[in-house]
């Protein structure tokens, strides 16, 4: 060993229990002051705070999420100012209702906290758009109604990004749209699609 | 503060970007298959004259329906498919995943394995600014300057190559280390590396940085204001050429970079050219993290977390020992299964802040599986550059946001 390497800063030895990657501020949530300025100022939009592998969630209505992300923003103590993320989860196989989870990842510059907002909304809902607030919401929003169909209010201009303008076999980010897709498809050469392979060990679709 | 949300807010267009009322508008299709397009981009641009009243991007020309994949395979077998996101830094893809994976899981690599992922991270870092530099500057007109950055890159990818075997799709990374040992060749060929690169870039600055048709094409041009950059949430060097001074390694470090000393270039205009300032200086500050890197790595020991259900176990003990042989078969036919829960983990990408997102119910397949590429949130920006430039400036535009489209599109 070298004397450069010798006069290295000790770092805590790697254990599994270290892989606390990122800061999301306390993993308590009764102490963490998002959730508590959150539960403050929304005591009925306000559903949970979860923690997981240090990170934490708040659950809130879908009907007030552009608020609270606009708090969230504008509050001298929070400024979760980066709109990291949008998108959506088809919870239909892990609980009956609502059937979509909408996730909103938010950094902050200034305190260098992350900080996910989560809210619930179902089948035929919509979803306050976070484009007024946050332009960075657009094609995120946009991928998010291509991909799971959920429509967003107040959206200038709500249409398919990825996908093509007149796709018409709904949209594949949920649960019940195969992989493979709706329609049969013969490949050149062929005289009749390809098989459908099932595998055992495959999650039943 | 109080926020009116009767009405959504429209976006404020400055005196000098608005047109006068006698205008003939020409619409322009600019691509897919236009080579200043970096890709299968199309740009729909409406004209007055030269002067672009409208922008619209349109997308997904090359989607594959990576997510959608990503929920129908094995958490192992997803590393692959990063490779396919941005294939013009690959590895960088293989990090992001593997960390977002790690973290779920709650394990970390051996210390060794660590160094080598930030030795190739940036290295991929390097190359995938050497690919931008020679496009955008052949695209404004420097034909030259891609010849010298490919030169350079080649020393990465043989790099590359002696490590996994490939080049552009490297797949060198797997949850829990390195499968692969490191060749005994490889620290050398790094350190050339890291002697050779420096005179090299001082060749591109010759040709670019006191050319007077590059200032000229750069300077001023697409101008983005560091408000207007945080609400188009950029990441990377296009937020920084803003001046914003944010850098996950730095600002959220992951793996060892709280040890390795580096800085964070940022610009102070925000055009074309402060980016191109400050992926200049990202490369020098790359090569600085990989001498120490390679100054510091352990010369021997695990690449790969051993005595874990969730990696899997070395060659040497899978063919000598039961236990291991047994988790070798379990590992490789049913996968293994993580806890529920969800992780969001990124990393400083060469193009900005690239994240996973995963959604585990406990399956040995992600319930959900999101990638958050950098470039397909810097791509929004391009309406708001070009809207009042003139029709020449567009394709410097695009080629200073960075955009790889089978990273857009994913």
């Amino acid at each position: 060993m070298s004397e450069e390497q010798a006069q290295l800063p000790a770092r805590p030895a790697l254990t599994a229990e270290s892989w606390a990657t990122g800061y999301w501020g306390p993993t308590d949530p009764e102490l963490h002051p998002a959730v508590y300025a959150v539960r403050e100022r929304f005591p009925d939009a306000f559903v949970d705070a979860i923690s997981f592998r240090d990170e934490m969630t708040i659950r809130v209505e879908r009907a007030r999420l552009r608020e609270v992300i606009a708090f969230l923003r504008d509050h001298p103590d929070q400024r979760y100012n980066l709109l990291t993320d949008v998108t959506a989860v088809d919870m239909v196989r892990l609980r009956d209702a609502p059937r979509f989870d909408i996730v909103v990842q938010l950094y902050s510059i200034p305190n260098r906290v992350r900080l996910r907002i989560k809210a619930g909304v179902d089948d035929g809902e919509t979803v306050p758009s976070l484009v007024p607030i946050h332009a960075a919401a657009n094609w995120m929003e946009r991928e998010v109604y291509d991909m799971f169909g959920i429509v967003f209010e107040d959206h200038p201009d709500l249409r398919r990004i990825l996908l093509a303008d007149d796709w018409d076999e709904g949209h594949p980010l949920r649960k019940d749209y195969p992989l493979r897709g709706f329609r049969e498809y013969v490949q050149p050469g062929f005289t009749k699609p390809a098989p459908r392979i099932r595998s055992r060990l495959r999650r039943p679709q | 503060m109080v926020i009116d949300f009767s009405q959504p807010t429209p976006v404020e267009i400055s005196e000098e970007r608005q047109l006068t009322a006698s205008r003939r508008e020409m619409v322009l299709n600019m691509g897919p298959q236009h080579p200043s397009t970096h890709g299968v981009l199309r740009v729909l641009l409406t004209l007055d004259g030269e002067v672009i009243t409208s922008c619209d991007p349109n997308i997904g020309y090359l989607h594959r329906g990576v997510e959608k994949l990503g929920e129908s395979h094995r958490y192992s077998q997803f590393v692959p498919w990063t490779d396919r996101t941005d294939y013009v830094a690959a590895p960088s893809n293989n990090l992001g995943y593997v960390l977002a994976v790690e973290k779920l899981c709650g394990i970390e690599a051996p210390e060794r394995a660590q160094y080598w992922r930030i030795i190739m991270g940036e290295l991929a870092r390097i190359a995938s600014h050497l690919v931008w530099l020679g496009t955008h500057a052949l695209d404004i007109g420097a034909l030259s300057i891609s010849l010298y950055c490919f030169r350079e890159r080649e020393l990465i990818l043989d790099i590359f190559e002696k490590f996994c075997g490939a080049r552009l799709t490297t797949n060198m990374m797997e949850i829990g280390g390195f499968s692969r040992p490191i060749p005994d060749e490889l620290p050398e060929m790094v350190r050339t590396f890291c002697q050779v690169f420096p005179q090299g870039q001082q060749d591109y600055e010759d040709i670019l940085s006191k050319n007077p048709i590059w200032l000229s094409r750069t300077r001023g041009v697409g101008v983005i204001e560091p408000d207007v950059a945080i609400s188009y949430g950029l990441t990377g060097a296009c937020l920084r050429g803003s001046g914003v001074n944010y850098d996950v390694r730095k600002a959220q470090p992951y793996l060892l970079y709280d040890r390795l000393d580096f800085e964070v270039p940022l610009g102070s205009h925000g055009d074309v050219f402060d980016r191109y300032l400050v992926r200049m200086e990202e490369m020098r500050q790359s090569i600085k993290i990989i001498e120490q890197c390679i100054d510091q790595v352990p010369t021997d020991g695990d690449l790969m977390l051993r005595n874990s259900t969730y990696t899997i176990p070395p060659h040497d003990t899978v063919l000598t020992t039961a236990e291991d042989m047994q988790r070798h078969f379990i590992w490789v036919i049913k996968g293994f299964s993580p806890p529920k829960g969800e992780v969001y983990m990124s990393i400083e990408h060469s193009k900005g802040e690239l994240g996973y997102y995963i959604v585990s119910d406990g399956s040995p397949m992600p319930y959900r599986l999101r990638v958050r590429t950098p470039d397909f949130v810097n791509l929004q920006s391009l309406p708001y550059m070009a809207q009042g430039a003139m029709l020449a400036d567009v394709v410097a535009m695009i080629g200073t946001i960075d955009i790889v489209l089978g990273s857009v599109d994913r």
